[in-house]
């Protein structure tokens, strides 16, 4: 299965997940995702494709929210980030049959998507040395302030600046420390499944959320 | 113990606010030294607001781009998108009716041979028939022309070709063109040289002295 790789990219985190990844892992309690995502497994294998399907629509719902926060940091760009969350469910339930209940259904997912949002990128970032680079769209800048809660204009034009400033200060980040800062903050994924993930070694999970945390600070001026 | 004389690692204060977001304790020296240190205290809540900062900004960017509207719209897609997987890949037929003349044809294949033979013997017969024909008129053709060069021969009839400008006066207007050509092809082309090429005297020129 090309996907179940660790996240790759020139500037991201290299390496194949191993069997002494794999080894890493703790054994935790198996979680409700991942329970129902082992008996959509078996309903695959038994050729029930529609009751299958039927409950991965639970399993979408459950992990949605997050995903499309963790693809839109990631992508920045609100077409991309809804493809490329599709594409990680689509892929995810055509390769059910090779999750494993050693790894967290959780992990497994989000190592398809951000690996998804990675080969994304790469195209982007070869499409950007021909054409002009595709910034985020007046679209979704419109979109995301006027979602803001807030009625008054100034205010909003604020919130959206700092928004702005926020987004690229993260952008600033070495690879490696932005995938883990994405994945900590965003993703709500501890160092150690992070380190599951991306198939680093816990302490450097640390060391770069650690380094991204102060070269945001100095990005930031300490306050976003 | 950390003595209130050390000020926390900024690691020391980063590990702190992962644990505290899973739920965890903090390390008890570590929060026991937070607890006594000021400026370990502010540094640290610092860093906690920061982060903070940072990760509700982001989402909730993220959150007002994609709207419950929005996520609802995906999961038809994806809906959509996964009654496509597992399913057999359709062999699309050829059109029925282009299927049953394909057939009617080759059921009637041998009844129209000798047609097909006639036609390879019309071919046949007219290739043979232009080749002979072209063979006759060249032959011909070849025939009167050594008929006409042979009479001319012998009448003496041939002419000398004229050529324009062999007169002295062209003969040194040419050499004079030509010199001129030798010399602007010797010349350097680059700028910066032509400089220098001005300065220096030629050979042909020392020559004619």
């Amino acid at each position: 299965m090309s996907d179940v790789r660790t996240a790759h990219d020139g500037d991201a985190v290299p390496g194949v997940q191993t069997a002494a990844a794999a080894r890493r892992a703790v054994p935790t309690p198996v979680s409700d995702d991942s329970r129902l995502a082992i008996e959509i497994r078996g309903l695959v294998d038994r050729g029930a494709m529609d009751e299958a399907r039927e409950r991965f629509g639970e399993l979408v719902a459950l992990h949605q929210k997050r995903a499309t926060r963790i693809a839109y940091q990631y992508l920045r760009d609100a077409a991309e980030a809804d493809e490329a969350v599709q594409d990680a469910f689509v892929k995810v339930f055509s390769h059910i049959s090779a999750y494993r209940e050693a790894w967290p259904f959780e992990v497994w997912f989000t190592r398809i998507l951000i690996n998804g949002c990675l080969d994304r990128r790469k195209a982007r970032a070869r499409r950007d040395r021909w054409f002009v680079g595709g910034e985020i769209s007046g679209a979704d800048e419109l979109r995301a302030s006027a979602g803001t809660a807030d009625a008054d204009p100034e205010r909003r034009l604020l919130a959206q600046e700092r928004r702005a400033r926020v987004a690229a200060a993260v952008d600033r980040l070495e690879g490696r420390q932005r995938t883990v800062f994405m994945l900590c903050h965003f993703g709500d994924c501890t160092p150690r499944e992070v380190s599951f993930m991306t198939g680093l070694n816990e302490s450097t999970v640390r060391v770069h959320l650690f380094r991204a945390a102060r070269k945001l600070r100095g990005l930031l001026g300490g306050k976003p | 113990m950390i003595h209130r004389g050390h000020h926390l690692h900024d690691d020391r204060l980063f590990d702190s606010y992962l644990a505290e977001r899973r739920g965890e304790t903090i390390d008890p020296p570590t929060a026991e030294h937070l607890a006594d240190c000021h400026p370990c205290a502010g540094r640290y809540a610092e860093m906690v607001r920061l982060l903070e900062d940072v990760r509700a900004e982001g989402e909730a960017e993220a959150d007002a781009i994609f709207t419950p509207e929005r996520l609802r719209a995906q999961q038809r897609e994806i809906a959509r998108r996964l009654e496509a997987v597992a399913r057999p890949a359709r062999v699309i037929s050829f059109p029925g009716q282009m299927g049953r003349q394909s057939t009617a044809t080759s059921s009637s294949r041998g009844a129209p041979r000798w047609a097909a033979a006639a036609a390879a013997a019309g071919l046949f017969i007219g290739i043979a028939l232009g080749a002979t024909y072209e063979w006759e008129s060249h032959g011909r053709l070849a025939e009167r022309m050594t008929a006409r060069d042979t009479s001319a021969v012998r009448d003496g009839r041939l002419s000398a070709v004229s050529t324009r400008g062999s007169s002295p006066a062209d003969v040194a207007a040419d050499d004079a063109f030509l010199s001129e050509l030798e010399v602007a092809l010797d010349r350097p082309r680059t700028r910066e040289l032509m400089a220098f090429d001005a300065l220096t005297p030629h050979v042909r020129e020392v020559s004619q002295r």
